[in-house]
Order: C-alpha cells, then structure tokens, then sequence
C-alpha cells in the first residue's frame, strides 16, 4: 500500500489526508520537542553516566500508550516506554493535569532497576493526550553494593535497588517529599541523585510545555489525524524494507560468556521473514530458564534487543515507532532469560551483558537472508575500562561512585563500510559520548597509566571491525573498589559472510611488584596505591572475505597501525613493496593476486 | 585616509563592503579567485565604480582594510594541510582517534569513522607525565624528545602540534618541548596545547593545537600574500583579519594563531544582526540567519552580546573536526536552492541533504540537472523571475522547472503549485529546525527574538520561516548580499586569553583563581599596549569562567561580577550569577549547590569598528517609488497579479503591502500575503507578518 492507493484528499479510513508538508513539519516539530528534552537533560544533569555518558532516553508516548517520537534514543531505550505509560493508566486511572510519576519496575515496562523513568502525562483541552517520558541511569539506586550492576545478586532483595512501581512524585508540579525522603536515606549520593532527578523531571516537563504549545497551535483534531497518518506511514517504510528482503527463517546462536560460578547463558534467536505478509516474526521462547544472577532480561529489554538487531539491518531512516512496530512481532516466554522474568527475578543488568548479545544475535543472524545482508557482531562487555570506580576522595573527604566511560569495545562491520571505533556497546551503538582522561582524574581521585587502541584486533574481513581498547589505571592514594561485567572473553563477537571475530576480552591486575595476576571476567577488586587494573575489551567482528577487501585499505591499515604486516600478509593476502616506516609502502598487485589466489585454494 | 574595506572571501564570491567617510556602505562582488587579490579587486572596482572613484585612490585613500576568508576552513575540509606532527603524552596516542565518542544516529552503521585530524602514522609519544594536581609523575625524557624532534624532518613534517596531558595546569614539559623545536627544528611552525587553548580536556587541546599548527604554513604564506597585494595596489593603512570570535586582529597575529582565522566568515554576520537590529529597532535578543548558496547559517545574540560556543564543528558534528577553541556560536546545515526534493518510499515527501549544487544545478539552470530543487519550485511559483536571476546575468528555464516539478506532484497527487509550495515547506522547515536548535539550548524564546535575515536566498522563505517560529518581525539588511562583509565593518579587536584554575565554591582556591585573573589581566595589558602603540584606545575588557554545579560536566560561560574572588560576599555573588544562567538556559536552578571553575577568561574589545550606521548607498535617489513590474505569483493556493519593486526604486518609509516581491541585484525578498514590508530610514526592510 502506498500513498497513491488513497483516493486523493481522503486516506482509507476515510479521513482527509494531511498536507505533505505539513506531516512533514509537525514530525519535525515533535522530534525538536524530544531534541529539547534530551538537551535539557543532558546538560542539565549530574553524574557522569548521564552528562558524559548520555545513558538516558527521551520518548513521547501517545495517550493510547502507542510509543510516538523517541529522537536520539539510545536503542536499548527504544522500546517499553509505552508499557510504561500503559502501566501509569492502570494504575492511576485518574490522571491530573501536574503529575508525574517514578518508574524503575522491571517487570513491567521498565528496563532495569537503574533507570529511573519519569512520565508526565500532557493535557490539552481538559484531554490526556500524551505522556513525556525521561528515563535516565542512575549513578546508585541504592544496592548492596557500590555498583548500579549486580550480576550475581540471586534476587532483587540482593541487589538492594529501591524499587518505584510507577509511583506518584509530583502532584500539582509539586514534588511528593516521601519519596524525595526515601530516595535520599537509601541512595549512596543523595545531592548528585537529586540533581539528576530534577534534570530528569525538567526534561519531562519540557516535553509537556512543548507539547501543550503543539497542539494550542495546531488544535487537538488536527494533532490527532497527524498521530494516525504518521503511525501509517511509519508503517509503510516499514512495509517497504521488509517486502525488499527474502521470505526466509534465520537462526542466530551463541552466547554470554560463564560469570563466576555460572557457566555461559545460550542465546538463540529465530527470525522469520514473511516479505509478501511484509512482517518480521522473532522467536526468544526456546532459551534457558530464568538464571539465579542479574543477567535476565527484562520484558522491555528482551523485545528492545531484538527489535535493535532488526532496525540495525534496515535503512536508518524509518521511523521508530509504534507505527514500524505493527511490522514485528517477538515471541516471549515467561520466566525465560531472554523473556519475561518474573517477580523476584534480578534483572539488574537487563540493559548489557546478555543485552548486547542479543542485538549481536539478531543482527549477525540475517546473514542468513542472503548476500549483503546482516550486520557483524560488536565488542561488547563492561569490562574494567566501564567499570563502576567507588571510594573515597582524600581532596573533597566525601565519597565517590560512578561508572566510568573510558575503554572501548570495537563496533562490527557492516556491508557498507568498517566497524564505527567508539562503538561501545551493542546497545548504545556509538552514540554515548567518553569519558576524557583528564575529566575523570579529576573528578576521582585514579591515575590512568596507558589507554591505547590495539593492533589486529578489529576482525579482518572485506570491511574490518573496529579495534578494542586496552586502559591501564589505578588509586593515586586511597583504595579504589572496581566492579565490573565483562563478556567475550570465551566468545568474541563473530564475523559474518566469512568476515574473521574480533578479539577477545581479558582483565589483570598488576601487582606491586609488576606481576600480573588475571582477574575473572566479572567481578570487584579493591586496589591500593601502586597496584593497577588492566582491561582489554572486544574487537568488532569483519564482514565479507578478508581476501577481497580492497588492497589499498589494507596500505592504509598497516601504515596506519591498524593491521600488522603480518595480518596483512596471512589474514588479508596483501604483498606490498617498500615499507611502512617512510610511507614508500606499495600494494604489489600482481603478487597480492597470487597471494590471494594461493590462500584461497589452501582453504579448500 | 576616511575608506574603510571589509572583504569576505567565500568559496564562490568575494564580497567588499567599502564605507566612505560619512559612514554609507557600497557593495561589490565578485568571483573568488586563487590569488585572493584577484577576486579582492574585482569586487573592489564593482564599488569603486558606483562611488565614482578608481581603484588606486580608494585603497590610498583607505585607513583600515578587515580581510576575512574562508581559506582556512575550505583546507581543513579539503584536508590541504600542512603534514604536521602530534605529540602525545606517552601511554597516550590515539586522543585524536578516540575523540569524546558520540554519535548522530543509533541505528546508521553505514557512516564511516571520521579519521583523525592527523593520521596515527604521524603520532609519537613523548615520554613524560603529569597528573591532575600539576605533579611529575615521570620526567620529561630530553634525549628521547631530542631524538623524535630529530627525526621529524625525515617524515616530511611541516609543523609540529604538541599536547601533553595536564599541560593547561602545568606547562613545564611543553614549554621544554618548545624550546627543543626551536633549537632543532628553528624553520618548524609548532603550537603548544597550553598555548593556543589551555583547557581542561585533552582532545579538545590537541584538537586545537593540531588544528592551529596545521594550518600555519598555509596562512602564513596566504596572509603575506594578500598583504603585499595590498601594499603593491597602494594601500598604506591598517590591515586586519577577522577571526572566530566575531572580531578583528592584525594580521600579524593571526599567522600566529591561525585557528582563529576558522569560520571567521560566518562570525561576521552577527557582527552585522546586531548592529542593525540595535539601530533599527532596538533589539537585544536577535535571531541571525544567512542564506548562502548551500548553507544556512545561524547565530545568536542574546541580551545584545553574541552567543559564543566551545563546540564548533569542521563538517558533520562527530563526523568533523571540533576545534575546541571557543568561538561565534553559528551553527551550520546545508540547505540551499539546489537541495533536490523526492519521495521516500513511504510516499512522504523529503527535500536534501542530496543537492544538486552549482553543477548541474537545479533544472530550471539548463545544465543537465534533472531532478525538482528549492530553485525550482521558486520559479515555479514566480517567486524567482527568470529574467531577473542574478541581476539578469543567467536566464531561468520556466518550463524545465514546471516539468520536474511537475513528476514530483504526480507522484504526491498534488496540483503543481501545491508540489511547489510543500517543496518549499519542507525547505524551510530544516531552516526552522535549525534556529530552534540554537535557541533551544540556549534557552531563548524565538517569540521574543527579532530575526535579521542575510544571504543572497535569504528572502525566499524567511517570511514563513518567521511565522513558524512565532515572530512577527524579520528585518532585512539591504546588504543582506553580504552580511558578512558587513558585519566586519562595524567590529572591534577582539582578544580572547584563557586560564585553567580548578575552583569548588565549597572550598573555594581564592589564591589561584585571583593568581590566575591576575594572569589573564597581565596578558590583556600586554595586549592592550601593543594595540597603543599603533593608536587605537578605549579598550575594555570583561572576565567569565566556565563552571558547572559539582558533578555537571558541560560548563557555562558566566561573566564574573569582579575582577578579583576575594571575600565571601563575592564567592556569593559568583555563584549568584551562575545560578541565573542556569537558571536561563535550563530553566531550573539549585542556589547554594556546590559550584565549579574550570577556566577564566578575558575577553578585550578594542573598538575600531564603524558606530556610524548609514544607509546603504545606491540608486534610490529621487525618493519617488518607481512603477513596479508586475507578474503572477502563486501564493496559498491561488495565483495573484503581483507587483516586483526594484530594491533601488523605494524609498525610505515606503510600505509594500503583500503580496509583492523586491528584487535586489543580489538578493530577492518575498513577501507573502498578510505580510507587509516596510522601508527603514537606514534604506533596510523590515518585513511583518500577521500570524
């Protein structure tokens, strides 16, 4: 169906069709409304994992609890905040116009326990018509332990989050000092909590000016037709992506990598392709059990994932939202690692870990739908270069915790070019921001020794994954705890269309005396002045043969460090004259052929 | 000696801006040329003419000369820099590489990784280190330094660009690495980080140095070459260039530190916006866009000061180069006539960000383009004249523009003239998209702005640009052509000096930061004397520092109540004044809360620019309104008899109702029904909409 099946002024509803431009204008007009929101929050807000990091997501939500405009969301936030908002209905089903409410409830809508949502219900005319969603990571919730992460907390009452099931915190744009009371006695930072919730709630009530503004100006019908139109026309890009691929079931294996004393979490994710129908159906119900760890996926999150791995597929312009959503449907299985975990199950760390595989999953698995198709696996993993730092600060005599943003995991090769280098993760795909050596020496007291990206470690292939990162750092006077959640250090992230992994992830700790001692992949150590943590984290994986990447940006490569001579040599079958030292280095193209013919052959 | 000249050297045309001494502005413009001079000249004769003097004796006859170019931005883009080496901190390389992360879209894994502004191959680590207090942590090793120094010239090395961690709290190790270069290197052209932008954040320093020493060879070279041009055509006066801080500084001191000759442009044109918002009509808060041939850009003046950002983007954000340095705030998307407009396949129509450029140009050009742009739908709405397009000098092909057109409505179901108009539509709602986004974080209200509107495209779609925003008034420069160039005519030396001096109003430094004024005062002397001895005075100066709440990160720009942080009262009044930026740009404030400094900053404007505000000089002399031309323009659906004034031909308080279009030579403003323009006493239009 497309827009020249409407009879001319009337869609098949039988509604008049909106001028294209001015579709146009007011999705532009809601995406600045977001824009605005997410501004305000991140440069409104205290700790770092939110204005260095920018782990947090703004949405609008419609009233009908159909997910709207979420521009520059991080993926992993994309979906759920409409079973958010669902769940502010059912439980306050007599909203007013000056609410606003608290959700952290993994269980039903939210992500995990460390994002705290604000919704704000947005009146106009006496009418609920949206609801503006702020949904920020928290620098502490209040656990057992110094670390908005639990990965082996065996329920929420071990991890030790204060739990918010849509609670009310303002009523009349007054705040509910309960709640501000309680947050204050069981959060280990009360003033930065504070801080960040205010930049929290401003966005939201940002949003609702805004949106008051919208609709004042262009009348609450016309508001209204506009949702439905841009719902349709979401959904007919998405209609159009999915009938250009072939109707087909792909299956995606793999795995988190064993925790302490877990063994690896499989993951198996199965596509369906229906490109007549023009529908994608994703199947999580055949995988494990809920684990007694903080690894499980929330219902937002397991659906999110998947979703992620999709769109990453797709072409970036269509429209996520409720309207591209029709197109897809997740199957999820109650009590099911990848699923819908039940009450009291520990999802403290539903937005990473099992998280990113799941979008490596689903995205590397469409390999499977043809040539060209399919996206390669991303680094992924928290290892010590993300790691949650806490102690206490000789310079300020107060307390310090916070998550920093410093190594990096290798983003994965696409069909259309090499892995993005400050990938991350999987499910914030580049867009979080890093912390500056500099910055985090000051504002805690650590001493970084050495952050360098790594040779070989992005998997070769047509287009090469991104290379990782190795950090080096430690206390300069006082004890620093670092706790932290690393993965692929048994699997790294896969290749695809014979494109090679990208390199494996490992943790040490240097001693007083220089000696290494290797450190588990998940876990907390407490170093002292003169000890030190080391990290590596993940290579993205390659895309396509390694043998038929261009020559020439295998000379880039190595004269830019890249790739060794050798990788180049044996991985890449590249023959070069000169050298790379005075940049004489050539590609000899007659002995590269033959090269690459030789070891083309030697693989049978 | 009564001339002054401001020249903007663009891509595509240099434009001049000459004021004679009563203060009345003549405008020329001309194709921009390799030798700058050359197209200098041509633009030059342009206004010589219509003042009725040659050229030799308006240049002997001109005291001040403001030269500004886009030579160093279009190097960086077109990566035609010198091969410069980046020195690190040992432990350290990839600062330019790793950047600080961030990206525009989450689900886009088809956009490349930028490269870094200087290619690993050309990275070494220094040996050396400092920590965050200012302490040694290891020695600068001297023979190693010495030796990657000595090995520079076999790599070809241009110039060199140093940062080392920790250098903005203690340069010791740079400033030895400095004298090494000297002694070793004595032709090099180096940049120390501290120097050129001594701040907290280690890839914004070596951003800034890399930046800065790149470009030294290049504008060296460039800016002694238009100088001696200058001198050989008999200037004799004051030579300036204009720099990114909306200001001017004597060429000298710009070979010196030329990242501040980037964007140099664009900055002018605020420089313009308020002048004449100021004298037309008063205003503090104003809007500034400029339409050039591919880009819009936009700036900010709020409370009658310029806005001014540290985050300034070469290209794409995360994609470009941040310079790092603070600059003019202006903010840049490329939007243009040539943007091409499409359906997507979910039947919704899109304009950009494909152009079709200057080549093969819209349809309506007749050079092969053969795809609907902004130009086109303009012409097929009559609001471009096809005989009347660059002064008459390009003839416009009607019936190619209704034809591409004309396939783009069939495929929406549209009339041809709605095609047209909803191209349009969306054309301008990228631009309104852009104004919002400056004025959103800096948490201005369009509504309460007066938008001053320049550019040679400028008058297409600002009248509805400004109805969506909200505004009613819209003033357009007669110079709108070539804001830039005016803008340069009304500014001063601007100097910028930064400090780094850690401060927590918890337990508040007042030693360092008042050593640090201290400082910064010195250097404003020193600079102020040097501006002395070549006879400008009345110098003033201001102090700011950036700081933010305790665990914020992005700073605020604060003008400090004092010029010292002595007693309790004025730590209060210190954080007074943060609390009410804050609380204007994020519209929530915490008094009390914990405060931190990162940097002071002065800021010194040496007034050299024009305070006589005249009329633009051409033409209209006999303040009678000529007849217009008339043609059918299509407005809101209907086609209706339009009259088109020639910009010359109305005179000062004439009233145009809308419908009606002015066409300037180089410029053409629409305006639409329920619109209405009126002619100022300063020759410019200040256009209304009802909304």
């Amino acid at each position: 169906m497309s827009l020249a099946d409407h009879a001319d002024v009337q869609d098949a509803a039988g509604e008049e069709r909106l001028d294209p431009a001015l579709l146009a204008v007011i999705a532009n007009r809601l995406d600045a409304i977001v824009r605005e929101m997410t501004s305000t929050l991140l440069r409104a807000g205290r700790s770092a994992v939110i204005n260095v990091a920018r782990d947090f997501s703004c949405s609008i939500v419609t009233a009908e609890d159909e997910l709207l405009s979420t521009a520059e969301g991080l993926p992993v936030h994309v979906f759920g905040s409409h079973l958010q908002t669902a769940e502010m209905r059912r439980l306050h089903p007599e909203l007013r116009e000056g609410d606003a409410f608290l959700d952290n409830d993994p269980y039903v809508g939210n992500t995990h326990h460390a994002d705290h949502t604000i919704l704000v219900p947005v009146f106009a005319e006496g009418l609920h018509l949206f609801t503006a969603v702020a949904k920020a990571h928290q620098a502490d919730t209040g656990n057992s332990l110094p670390t908005t992460y639990m990965p082996f907390a065996a329920d929420i009452y071990e991890e030790g989050a204060i739990s918010f099931p849509c609670v009310h915190v303002q009523r009349d744009y007054q705040n509910v000092e309960d709640v501000m009371r309680m947050c204050r006695r069981r959060i280990r930072v009360p003033d930065q909590w504070y801080g960040d919730y205010l930049a929290t709630l401003g966005s939201a009530r940002t949003g609702e000016r805004r949106l008051k503004e919208l609709v004042d100006k262009y009348g609450v019908e016309l508001i209204q037709r506009f949702v439905r139109q841009w719902f349709d026309y979401s959904e007919r890009r998405m209609s159009h992506a999915i009938s250009e691929l072939p109707s087909v079931t792909v299956v995606g294996e793999g795995q988190h990598d064993s925790f302490g004393p877990f063994p690896a979490i499989p993951i198996r994710v199965e596509a369906t392709i229906d490109a007549e129908a023009a529908t994608v159906e994703i199947d999580l119900r055949d995988n494990v059990d809920c684990v007694p760890a903080g690894l499980n996926q929330s219902r937002a999150t397991a659906v999110n994932n998947v979703v992620t791995g999709l769109f990453n597929v797709l072409d970036p312009d269509i429209p996520h939202n409720a309207g591209s959503f029709r197109r897809i449907t997740v199957h999820l299985r109650e009590n099911c690692v990848v699923g819908v975990p039940l009450h009291p199950t520990c999802c403290s760390m539903a937005t990473t870990n099992v998280a990113d595989r799941l979008v490596n999953i689903t995205q590397s698995a469409f390999e499977g739908a043809g040539e060209n198709l399919g996206v390669a696996q991303g680094g992924s993993g928290m290892s010590i270069g993300n790691a949650v730092i806490s102690g206490q600060d000789w310079r300020t005599g107060g307390p310090y915790v916070n998550q920093l943003f410093i190594g990096n995991n290798g983003g994965p090769a696409t069909a259309y070019c090499d892995g993005w280098v400050t990938w991350t993760l999987p499910v914030c795909a580049g867009l979080l921001y890093r912390d500056s050596v500099e910055i985090d020496e000051q504002k805690y007291p650590i001493h970084m020794r050495s952050l360098r990206l790594l040779q070989d470690s992005g998997g070769a292939g047509r287009f090469r994954g991104a290379p990782s990162a190795e950090i080096v750092y430690g206390p300069k006077r006082d004890p620093t705890s670092v706790i932290y959640s690393g993965d692929g250090h048994e699997t790294p992230p896969t290749g695809i269309h014979g494109g090679l992994p990208g390199a494996g992830a490992h943790a040490e700790k240097i001693e007083h005396d220089g000696s290494r001692t290797p450190l588990p992949p998940l876990g907390q150590v407490t170093l002292e002045a003169g000890e030190w943590v080391v990290g590596v984290d993940n290579g993205g994986g390659g895309f396509g043969d390694p043998l038929e990447r261009e020559p020439e940006r295998v000379r880039h490569d190595v004269l830019e460090g890249w790739v060794s001579p050798a990788a180049a040599r044996d991985l890449y079958g590249v023959a070069f004259t000169g050298a790379a030292q005075d940049e004489t280095l050539a590609v000899d193209a007659a002995a590269t052929a033959e090269r690459r013919s030789s070891l083309g052959a030697a693989r049978g | 000696m009564s001339h002054r000249i401001t020249v903007d050297t663009g891509g595509t045309f240099t434009d001049v801006v000459v004021a004679d001494a009563e203060g009345r502005l003549f405008v020329g413009k001309s194709p921009t040329s390799e030798r700058a001079f050359e197209g200098v000249r041509g633009a030059l004769e342009v206004a010589a003419e219509e003042m009725g003097v040659d050229l030799a004796s308006l240049l002997a006859d001109t005291s001040v000369f403001i030269y500004s170019t886009t030579r160093a931005t279009n190097a960086i883009l077109e990566g035609r820099i010198a091969r410069t080496a980046m020195l690190l901190t040992e432990g350290f390389p990839d600062v330019l590489v790793l950047r600080e992360g961030g990206k525009l879209h989450g689900f886009d894994l088809r956009t490349p990784f930028p490269e870094p502004y200087i290619p690993r191959r050309l990275t070494w680590e220094v040996p050396e280190r400092i920590d965050s207090e200012g302490e040694v942590v290891a020695a600068l090793d001297e023979a190693a330094t010495r030796r990657l120094l000595e090995s520079l010239p076999g790599h070809g090395i241009e110039a060199v660009a140093v940062c080392l961690l920790w250098a903005n709290v203690n340069p010791a190790h740079e400033t030895r690495i400095g004298e090494l270069i000297e002694e070793i290197l004595p032709d090099v052209p180096y940049t120390l980080s501290h120097q050129i932008n001594p701040i907290v954040r280690e890839y914004r320093r070596a951003s800034s140095a890399a930046i800065d020493a790149s470009l030294k060879p290049l504008m060296g070279r460039h800016l002694r070459e238009i100088a001696e041009d200058l001198r050989a055509a008999g200037f004799t006066g004051e030579l300036m260039a204009a720099t990114s801080f909306g200001g001017a500084m004597h060429v000298e001191d710009l070979s010196e530190r030329p990242i501040y000759s980037v964007r140099s442009g664009p900055a002018m044109a605020p420089v313009a916006g308020r002048t004449y918002a100021t004298h037309e009509l008063g205003a503090e808060d104003v809007i500034v866009c400029d339409t050039g041939g591919t880009s819009f850009d936009v700036s900010l003046i709020r409370d009658g000061a310029i806005s001014f950002t540290r985050d300034t983007w070469l290209g794409p954000q995360f994609t470009g180069h941040l310079t790092g340095s603070s600059s003019v705030d202006v903010r840049s998307i490329g939007a243009g006539g040539g943007s091409i407009a499409w359906v997507d396949p979910g039947g919704l129509l899109r304009v950009g960000p494909q152009s079709a450029g200057a080549e093969p140009g819209p349809a309506c050009y007749r050079r092969g383009g053969e795809r609907p742009t902004v130009t086109d739908a303009a012409v097929v709405l009559g609001y471009i004249g096809p005989d009347t397009f660059l002064g008459g000098r390009m003839k416009l092909d009607v019936e190619a523009a209704r034809e591409v057109l004309g396939r783009l409505a069939a495929q929406l179901e549209l009339r041809l003239e709605q095609a047209a108009e909803a191209v349009l539509a969306v054309a301008n709602e990228h631009m309104v998209r852009a104004i919002q986004e400056i004025t959103i974080n800096e948490g201005v209200d369009p509504r309460e702005s007066l938008v001053v509107a320049g550019g040679g495209a400028a008058g297409l779609g600002i009248a509805p640009i400004v109805r969506e925003l909200g505004c009613e008034q819209v003033l357009v420069p007669r110079t709108a052509g070539a804001l830039s160039a005016t803008g340069a005519q009304f500014s001063d030396i601007v100097a910028e000096f930064t400090a780094s001096s850690f401060a927590d109003t918890g337990q508040f430094d007042h030693a360092g930061v008042n050593a640090a004024l201290a400082g910064l005062e010195a250097q404003v002397e020193d600079f102020a004397q040097g501006l002395r001895a070549k006879g400008i005075g009345g110098m003033h100066s201001e102090l700011f520092t950036d700081a933010r709440y305790a665990y914020q990160v992005w700073e605020l720009e604060v003008p400090l109540p004092g010029t010292r942080i002595e007693s309790a009262e004025d730590l209060a009044a210190l954080s007074q004044a943060f609390d009410a930026v804050h609380e204007r740009v994020f519209s929530v404030s915490e008094p009390g809360a914990r405060i931190e400094c990162l940097t002071w900053k002065a800021r010194l404007h040496a007034p050299i620019g024009s305070t006589v505000v005249e009329a633009l000089e051409s033409g209209n002399g006999n303040g009678r309104a000529a007849e217009p031309a008339r043609r059918d323009v299509f407005f809101e659906g209907a086609w209706h008899d339009t009259p088109v004034h020639r910009g010359g031909q109305l005179p000062k308080g004439a009233v145009v109702q809308g419908p009606a279009i002015i066409e300037e030579p180089t410029s053409t403003l629409v305006v639409p029904l329920a619109s209405r323009v009126t002619v100022s006493d300063l020759d410019n239009y200040l256009l209304e909409v009802t909304r």
